[in-house]
C-alpha cells in the first residue's frame, strides 16, 4: 500500500483530529443559603498523553487555562487552580496540568438572591499539546445547577 | 482533515530521525498547493503564487505553540543559508489575537523570513490545521513535493527535503558550501563551530 493510500485508509487513526483534549465532568448541584458562601469543585480531565497550560504559564505567549463565570445569581469570590506540574518541552520548562484535577470556585450568594433553582454559567478556555504538536485554543461551556435557600 | 485527504495532504508523519528520510512525490503526481492571499506585518498583501519559481517551506505555526518554537530557529537558519538558491520560508501564524501578539514575537525572536497572518479560509484550504506546527515543502512549480509534516519534525528531515528540491547536494559535491557545515552541524552538534 502506497504512503498516500495508507494515509487515507488510516486517516481516522493516524491524523490528529479536532476533538476535546480536555473534558469536564457534569458539575454537582451547589446548595447555598441567601447571604452565604459555598465552594464548587469543577472536575477536569485531560486526555492521556496531553497537557494543557496551567493558569500561570511561564511564557507570556502561552495561553493559560482560564475559568470565567459569565452569568447567574451568585458572585464568584475566588477561583483556585491546582499546583501545576513542571514539564520540559524542548529546552523550556512549562507549567502544565495533566490528568484529572479540580478547579475550585468560592461562590457568594447576595442576600437579595431569589430563592429557588438557578444556574451559574461559565467558560473554560484551554490550549492543549502533546510532545510533538499543539492544538488550537478551545472553550468549553460550563453550567452549574444552583439551589438558593 | 477530510479536506486534507482530498488534497492528498495527509501523511501525519512526525519523525526526528534522519533514517526516516522520506521520498519526494514524483513530479507528475504532485498536486498544486492552494493559492491564497494574506497580509504581512506591514499590511502588504502576499500571495503564495508570488513565490512560484522558488522552493517554499510553508509553516503554519502560532506564538502559543511550544513545538513550533523548537522548529523556528531551524527555519531562521534555512532562510539564511538557502535564500540565495531560490528558497524561502513562509510562516503563517494562526494566532487568534493577530499582529498584537505576532509582531512582538517576530521582534523578540528575530525572525528573518516572511510572516503572514492566517485565517480560517486558508486553514480550510490546508486541511483544517487542527494541529500545529504543520509544514509543507512546495517545489518551484508551486506543487506539494512531500506529504506534510504534522507536528514537530526533525531538522535533518527538513534539510534533506530542502536539499532534494533546491539541488544542494550538487553544490556540496562541488566544493565549499556553507550548507555542508550546517548539514554536519545537524548530524553532529557543534560541528559547525
Amino acid at each position: 500500500m502506497g504512503r498516500a493510500a495508507a494515509c487515507v485508509y488510516w486517516l481516522p487513526l493516524l491524523c490528529p483530529a479536532q476533538q476535546n483534549k480536555l473534558a469536564v465532568r457534569p458539575p454537582q448541584m451547589v446548595s447555598i443559603k441567601q447571604g452565604g458562601t459555598a465552594v464548587e469543585s469543577l472536575r477536569v480531565e485531560v486526555l492521556d498523553g496531553f497537557h494543557v497550560n496551567s493558569d500561570k504559564p511561564k511564557d507570556e505567549f502561552l495561553i493559560p487555562l482560564r475559568l470565567t463565570w459569565m452569568g447567574g445569581p451568585l458572585e464568584a469570590k475566588s477561583i483556585s487552580y491546582p499546583k501545576p506540574e513542571e514539564v520540559k518541552v524542548g529546552g523550556d520548562l512549562l507549567n502544565v496540568f495533566t490528568g484529572a484535577f479540580d478547579i475550585k470556585t468560592e461562590f457568594h450568594s447576595p442576600s437579595t438572591a431569589p430563592v429557588g433553582s438557578a444556574a451559574m454559567t461559565g467558560k473554560l478556555r484551554y490550549q492543549a499539546c502533546n510532545s510533538s504538536m499543539c492544538f488550537r485554543p478551545a472553550t468549553i461551556d460550563i453550567k452549574v445547577p444552583v439551589t438558593i435557600e | 482533515m477530510a479536506a486534507a485527504a482530498g488534497l492528498g495532504l495527509c501523511s501525519c508523519s512526525s519523525t526526528s530521525s534522519a533514517a526516516n528520510t522520506r521520498s519526494a512525490a514524483n513530479q507528475a503526481g504532485r498536486k498544486a498547493a492552494p493559492d491564497f492571499t494574506l497580509t504581512d506585518s506591514t499590511g502588504k498583501p502576499v500571495k503564495l503564487s508570488d513565490f512560484k519559481g522558488k522552493v517554499v517551506l510553508l509553516n503554519f505555526w502560532a506564538t502559543w505553540c511550544g513545538p513550533c518554537q523548537i522548529e523556528i530557529p531551524w527555519f531562521i537558519e534555512f532562510e539564511q543559508e538557502f535564500k540565495s538558491r531560490g528558497f524561502e520560508v513562509v510562516g503563517v501564524s494562526m494566532d487568534d489575537d493577530g499582529w498584537k501578539v505576532v509582531k512582538p514575537y517576530i521582534t523578540e525572536h528575530k525572525l528573518n523570513y516572511r510572516i503572514l497572518l492566517g485565517d480560517e479560509t486558508v486553514s480550510q484550504l490546508y486541511g483544517g490545521l487542527d494541529a500545529l506546527p504543520t509544514t509543507f515543502l512546495i517545489d518551484r512549480d508551486g506543487k506539494f513535493a512531500f506529504s506534510p509534516h504534522i507536528g514537530l519534525a526533525g531538522k535533518n528531515e527538513y534539510l534533506s527535503e530542502i536539499q532534494s528540491l533546491i539541488g544542494t547536494k550538487q553544490s556540496v559535491e562541488n566544493g565549499t558550501r556553507r550548507g555542508l557545515r550546517i548539514l554536519a552541524a545537524a548530524v553532529v552538534p557543534g560541528a559547525a563551530e
